[in-house]
C-alpha cells in the first residue's frame, strides 16, 4: 500500500450495542488520507451512531478505531478532537445566543491565541463565503446558514478528518451548491466522511459511497454503480432483500 | 465597543461600591453598619453560586456546604492559631480543595445536572448531620471544641492583616466591602478571559464545547472549585462577623436562600445576586419588625410575584425596562422635530 493511499481512519469489528439493539454491527471501515467518502443508508442504519463512536460521544461495545495509526476507540471526545477529528452534527449544534463570528472564534481559540484565532475565524468565514452573517446571532439564522456556520466552526479547529452528518439538509439551491463547492475544495488536503440522503448532492461531491444498512456495511463502490444497484434502491424504499438479511 | 461598554459598567459598579466602602462607617449608626456588613458577607456567598450557576451552568443545591465548612474551618484554625489572616487564607484553600475533590467525582464521573444538584444537596445534609453530632468534649480539634448543635462560640474577630489589632465594626465593614469589590472584579476578569468564555460556552452547549475539543470536565471542575472557595470565604467572614458558628450554617435554609437570592437578582449577572441579597434580606428584616403577620408568608408571596413578573430576575428586567424607557424618551424629541 502506498503512503498516499494509507488509511487515516480504520475501524475493525466496531460494534455498538444499546441493550439488545445492535446499532453498529461488526463494522470494518477505512478511509484513505485526503479521500472524500459518502455514507448513505436509511434512517436507523447506524450512520450517526458510527460517527458518535468515532468522536468519543459513545464508547464502542467492542472493536477498534485506528486514527492515523493510533487507537482512539473509547477515548474522550476532547482527546479525539485534539488529535484532528472534527464533526458537524446532524442537528446544528451551536451557541445560539452568540454571533456567528463568536461561535467560530471560540472554535479557533482552542489551538490559537486570541489574535491568531480572530485571523482563523476571518479566513474560515471567507472560505465558507458567509462573512455577511458574521455579526448575526446564530439563533436568528436560517437553517441552511446555521449548517454553514457549524461547518465553519469545525474547520476553524483545523481537523485532518472532517465528519459531516447531513450537511445539506434544509439547504436551498444556491446554498447547497456553495456547500458542495466548499466540500470539494476541502477534499485532498483534508479527509472527509459525509453522511447524506440527498443523492444529487452526493453525485456532486463524491466518487466512493459506502452503504450502511442495519448497522452493517452493506456495499461499497462508485457512486453511479451504487445508485444503479437494485438492492440499494430497495433498501432506500424500505423493502426487504435477501442480501440485506 | 461592546467590551469597553462592559468594562465601563463594571467600573461604575465598583466605583459605587467604593463610595459605599468609604462613606458608610461615618454616616450610619453601629446597628446599620453591622446590618450592612451582614449583607456584604451574604453577597459574597451569593456570588459563589451566581458564578458557578450563571457562568458555568452548574446548579448546586448545597452551596451551604462550603459556607458551613468555611465557617467551621476558620473557627477551628483561628482558635488554634490565634490569628485571623492566615486562617482566612487557609480556609479558602481548604474549601477550594474540598470542592475540587467533590467536583472530581461529580464531573469526571459524568454526572448529569440533576444528579449533580442532588449530590451537592446530600453532601451538605450529611455535613449538617455530622456536625450536629459533635456535642461531646471528645469532638475537639486542638483547642477548638466543635460543640454539636451548640456550635463554636468565641471565634476571633477579624484582625487587621498581619497585626494583632482587632477590627472595629466600621473597619470590618470596609475590609469585607473591599473583599466584595475584589471578588466582583476578579469574577468579571475570569468571565471575560478565555477560560470564562469556554465556561460560558459549556453552559450554553456542553456537547458542542466538547466537540470543539475542550475538556469540559476540567473547566467545570475549576469553576466549581472557585465557587467552593468563595462560599468558604463567605462562611469564614460570617464566623468572624458573628464570633460564632453553628450547624445552621450547613442548613437547607442557607442553601435555599442562596438559590433564591441568585434567582431573584438574575442568573447570569454578578450584580443581580448582590441586589437580591440586599433587597430580600432588608425585606426580611423589615417584615420581622412587624408582629401582626408571619414574615415568611409575605416573603413567600413576594418571591412568587418576583418569579411571575420578573422571571429573569430583578437586574435583567430592570435593565430591559430602563433601556426601553430610554429609547422611548430619546425617540420623543426626534418625533417632535420631525413634526
Amino acid at each position: 500500500m502506498s503512503p498516499a493511499s494509507e488509511p487515516i481512519l480504520a475501524t475493525s469489528h466496531l460494534t455498538m450495542r444499546f441493550g439488545g439493539v445492535v446499532a453498529v454491527d461488526n463494522v470494518d471501515f477505512s478511509v484513505a488520507q485526503g479521500e472524500l467518502r459518502c455514507l448513505i443508508g436509511p434512517n436507523g442504519a447506524g450512520k450517526s451512531t458510527f460517527f458518535k463512536c468515532l468522536t468519543g460521544q459513545l464508547r464502542p461495545s467492542s472493536g477498534s478505531i485506528l486514527f492515523d495509526g493510533e487507537q482512539i476507540g473509547g477515548r474522550h471526545t476532547h482527546e479525539i478532537v485534539a488529535r484532528g477529528i472534527g464533526i458537524k452534527t446532524q442537528v446544528p449544534n451551536l451557541f445560539e445566543g452568540l454571533p456567528a463570528y463568536e461561535n467560530i472564534s471560540l472554535a479557533a481559540a482552542r489551538t490559537n491565541r486570541a489574535d491568531a484565532a480572530a485571523r482563523v475565524a476571518d479566513e474560515v468565514l471567507e472560505l465558507m463565503q458567509i462573512p455577511e452573517i458574521a455579526g448575526d446571532t446564530v439563533g436568528t439564522l436560517a437553517h441552511g446558514q446555521r449548517q454553514l456556520v457549524e461547518l465553519a466552526m469545525v474547520l476553524a479547529g483545523r481537523p485532518r478528518l472532517v465528519l459531516l452528518d447531513e450537511p445539506a439538509a434544509g439547504m436551498a439551491g444556491e446554498e447547497r451548491a456553495r456547500l458542495a463547492s466548499v466540500v470539494r475544495n476541502l477534499a485532498g488536503e483534508t479527509t472527509l466522511i459525509v453522511v447524506e440522503h440527498d443523492m444529487d448532492f452526493i453525485k456532486d461531491i463524491a466518487s466512493t459511497v459506502t452503504v450502511f444498512h442495519r448497522g452493517r456495511i452493506f456495499i461499497e463502490g462508485h457512486v453511479e454503480e451504487i445508485m444503479a444497484h437494485s438492492e440499494v434502491q430497495e433498501i432506500y424504499l424500505g423493502k426487504e432483500t435477501n442480501a440485506a438479511a | 465597543m461592546a467590551a469597553s461598554r462592559y468594562w465601563r459598567g463594571v467600573a461604575l459598579v465598583a466605583a459605587l461600591f467604593l463610595a459605599i466602602l468609604l462613606f458608610v462607617p461615618a454616616r450610619f449608626d453601629l446597628f446599620e453598619v453591622l446590618q450592612m456588613t451582614q449583607y456584604v458577607v451574604l453577597a459574597i456567598y451569593a456570588l459563589s453560586l451566581a458564578y458557578i450557576w450563571g457562568f458555568g451552568g452548574i446548579i448546586s443545591f448545597g452551596q451551604a456546604g462550603f459556607f458551613g465548612l468555611g465557617g467551621y474551618a476558620f473557627a477551628v484554625i483561628s482558635i488554634n492559631m490565634g490569628d485571623t489572616t492566615v486562617p482566612f487564607l487557609l480556609t479558602i484553600a481548604l474549601c477550594f480543595t474540598f470542592a475540587a475533590v467533590l467536583g472530581y467525582f461529580m464531573f469526571y464521573g459524568r454526572l448529569s445536572d440533576v444528579y449533580l444538584g442532588v449530590v451537592t444537596l446530600v453532601v451538605t445534609l450529611i455535613m449538617w448531620k455530622l456536625i450536629n453530632h459533635t456535642a461531646g468534649p471528645e469532638y475537639a480539634i486542638g483547642e477548638a471544641r466543635l460543640g454539636g448543635f451548640n456550635g463554636i462560640p468565641s471565634i476571633p474577630i477579624m484582625r487587621v492583616p498581619f497585626t494583632d489589632r482587632e477590627m472595629d465594626p466600621g473597619e470590618m465593614f470596609q475590609y469585607f466591602m473591599g473583599l466584595l469589590i475584589f471578588v466582583y472584579l476578579l469574577l468579571h476578569v475570569l468571565i471575560r478571559s478565555k477560560f470564562g468564555r469556554i465556561a460560558i460556552s459549556i453552559r450554553e452547549n456542553e456537547v458542542r464545547t466538547g466537540l470543539l475539543g475542550y475538556d469540559i470536565r476540567r473547566y467545570k471542575l475549576l469553576v466549581f472549585s472557585i465557587g467552593g472557595a468563595l462560599g468558604g470565604a463567605s462562611g469564614a467572614m460570617w464566623a468572624t462577623y458573628q464570633t460564632f458558628i453553628d450547624p445552621n450554617a450547613f442548613s437547607l435554609e442557607m442553601s435555599a436562600k442562596c438559590l433564591i437570592w441568585v434567582m431573584a437578582g438574575g442568573v447570569g449577572t454578578l450584580i443581580g445576586p448582590i441586589v437580591g441579597v440586599v433587597a430580600l434580606q432588608y425585606l426580611s428584616l423589615k417584615l420581622g419588625e412587624t408582629a401582626f403577620i408571619n414574615n415568611l408568608v409575605i416573603l413567600g408571596i413576594v418571591l412568587v410575584l418576583l418569579v411571575l413578573l420578573m422571571p429573569r430576575g430583578i437586574v435583567p428586567t430592570a435593565h430591559d425596562w430602563l433601556r426601553k424607557g430610554l429609547a422611548l424618551v430619546l425617540r420623543q424629541p426626534s418625533r417632535e422635530r420631525a413634526q
